[in-house]
């Protein structure tokens, strides 16, 4: 008797908090009748906003992949000295509130010589749409770090070996064994990246600003109109963020293989 | 043909593992075992030798060309590991053919084809080339590492436990595979195992190796009949090993050693090895009148105190060891010299 009280307390709170968090989806997209939220889906800054964050994430995710394979081959394969320092500050971008990497790179950007550097270059990152890409660069690029580096560690890099005595380069049996069978991982890892990049809010809101029609990407714009009174529109991008969300959580359960999460 | 391998000074030291000094010497076209218990070395010696581990110092000579500092695609190098590592990317053809593709040679598709089909039939595993390596038994596997190693003719060819993955009747067949795959083609080979049976039955000459040293270099007779300390004679003077020459006789085979006849219920024809255990070996002073079928006199030549134990050597012509307890020693009044006679089972001598 009392073991089936326990069972049923545990499954009762485990079911209110489905229905908790169903609820706050389900309020979100059914607060406005379909035909005005679809019209305000295509208005003009709502999909200035889609476009904008379509692009800055994808650069980003992109970006994020081609520093994150290597590095993370690099912490997977060789024995590095410090090895687990190194981790834990690679870690660090991941644990910590995206506003304070907001801030350092505002900081690093805005009133460093390397910044002013960059901007006589022509590369200007605060308060542009660049900024946006970089933002979304630091706060992902541990994730995606951790996803490969646990994928990268789950092949055994003696494929790579028996290629090489078969003629290749160590960069040719890279690209011919261990590439290859990391497509899982990287699938997953760029997934995850990218709708993160498409949600992300605090670090860019500190280094891009939140310009309306400049650096206004889904969360900005979110942000904006939530601000000045105009809820249809944040409503709006509130859906598609949602959308975007489910579809990225369905393929990484479904494509993640032996990458974790954490 | 290619392929005299000189190791010089060799050390190197990998996280836990530690290669002290290791000098050794490969004649072209010879057959080396390097045998010695896991966690001796071996596989860091082997991928040292291949070139995927640098040695701290030391070289590492082939033809007399010192490859120390090559890349292992420049080294005509292969390997072959005991989990067979075949690319799980790739049907078993273009495993097979992966050394011809990336090598240089350039070859135009249909003579790759060729070559792949070639060194598959040789194989026995030519049904198999559109297969995915996941759906092959472990000989299959190792059938197909085999030929992914041989395809691109190496000076010198690599083996890491080659054997040691496969249940014991698919081993013994791999085994004669390795034995008559090294016939046609003459390539010197390195195999590393830590099964002195399988040394014994492969070698030319063998390197008995531990924590990271060579102990022992020789024929696989020398190294057993004379270990030159007692960690190589704990780890091979296990068994009595001869080789011999055997004939089938009704359902036993018999099989000539050194001049002695022993009978075997397995069967065997040709050059076999024979095993006996020594725990297996009756000693008497007398000949006993028993139904076992093999029976020989003999002088005993030496006597090892172990903990509980006592080892003989007794000399019949052949060298036995045989083991007897320290109370059944006593009992028999046995010293060096005394002559005895030995007395086991047909079905107590194995052919391997």
């Amino acid at each position: 008797m009392q073991r089936i009280g326990f069972k049923q307390a545990n499954i009762l709170l485990m079911l209110l908090l489905t229905i908790f968090i169903f609820s706050l989806i389900i309020e979100i997209v059914t607060h406005t009748d379909v035909v005005s939220l679809m019209s305000n889906i295509v208005s003009g800054e709502i999909q200035f906003a889609v476009r904008l964050s379509l692009i800055t994430s994808v650069i980003s995710t992109l970006l994020c992949m081609m520093i994150a394979i290597p590095s993370s081959y690099a912490l997977a394969r060789y024995n590095i000295r410090g090895k687990a320092l190194i981790n834990t500050i690679l870690d660090l971008p991941m644990a910590l509130p995206p506003i304070v990497a907001g801030l350092g790179l505002l900081l690093i950007f805005g009133t460093t010589a390397t910044g002013s550097y960059l901007e006589e270059m022509g590369l200007k990152f605060v308060f542009t749409p660049l900024g946006i890409i970089v933002a979304q660069f630091t706060v992902n690029i541990s994730l995606m770090l951790r996803i490969m580096r646990s994928t990268f560690e789950g092949i055994d890099p003696r494929y790579e070996y028996v290629a090489q005595t078969l003629g290749c380069t160590p960069f040719q049996a890279f690209m011919r064994t261990t590439l290859p069978l990391s497509k899982n991982g990287i699938l997953a890892g760029s997934v995850i990246t990218w709708s993160r990049g498409m949600g992300e809010f605090g670090a860019v809101l500190m280094l891009a600003g939140a310009t309306r029609m400049r650096t206004e990407t889904l969360p900005i714009s979110l942000y904006l109109n939530i601000s000045s009174g105009r809820l249809d529109l944040a409503i709006a991008a509130a859906t598609i963020l949602i959308i975007i969300s489910s579809v990225a959580l369905y393929l990484f359960e479904r494509k993640g293989g032996v990458a974790k999460l954490y | 043909m290619m392929g005299m391998i000189e190791i010089s000074d060799i050390s190197k030291s990998l996280g836990n593992f530690e290669l002290e000094c290791i000098n050794l010497r490969i004649e072209k076209g010879e057959y080396f075992c390097i045998l010695g218990p896991t966690g001796s070395g071996k596989t860091i010696l082997l991928e040292t030798i291949a070139g995927i581990n640098e040695p701290d110092i030391g070289s590492i000579l082939i033809d007399n060309y010192d490859v120390s500092s090559l890349l292992p695609k420049d080294r005509n190098i292969s390997m072959v590991y005991q989990d067979f590592m075949l690319f799980p990317n790739m049907d078993i053809r273009a495993n097979i053919g992966f050394g011809l593709r990336f090598n240089g040679s350039k070859l135009a598709r249909s003579e790759l084809n060729e070559k792949v089909e070639e060194t598959a039939r040789m194989l026995g595993i030519d049904h198999l080339l559109d297969r995915h390596p996941s759906t092959l038994s472990g000989g299959e596997k190792q059938r197909s590492a085999i030929a992914r190693a041989i395809i691109t003719e190496p000076d010198l060819l690599l083996l890491d436990e080659p054997l040691s993955a496969l249940d014991a009747g698919t081993k013994d067949r791999l085994r004669q595979e390795l034995r008559r795959i090294h016939q046609l083609k003459g390539t010197t080979t390195i195999h590393v195992t830590h099964s002195f049976e399988e040394a014994f039955n492969l070698a030319d000459r063998i390197a008995i190796m531990n924590e990271g040293k060579i102990h022992q270099v020789g024929t696989p007779d020398e190294v057993f009949r004379k270990p030159n300390s007692t960690f190589v004679a704990d780890f091979v003077g296990v068994e009595n090993l001869f080789h011999g020459k055997a004939v089938m006789k009704d359902d036993l085979s018999e099989i000539k050693v050194n001049g002695l006849i022993i009978t075997s219920t397995s069967p065997g024809d040709g050059d076999v090895v024979v095993s006996i255990r020594p725990e297996d070996i009756l000693i008497s002073k007398v000949p006993i009148d028993s139904s076992a079928r093999n029976s020989f006199s003999g002088v005993v030549s030496e006597v090892i105190r172990m903990k509980s134990t006592i080892k003989l050597l007794i000399d019949t012509g052949l060298l036995f060891r045989v083991v007897l307890t320290k109370r059944a020693y006593d009992d028999m009044e046995l010293s060096q010299g005394s002559k005895v006679h030995l007395t086991f089972k047909a079905s107590a001598t194995h052919i391997i």
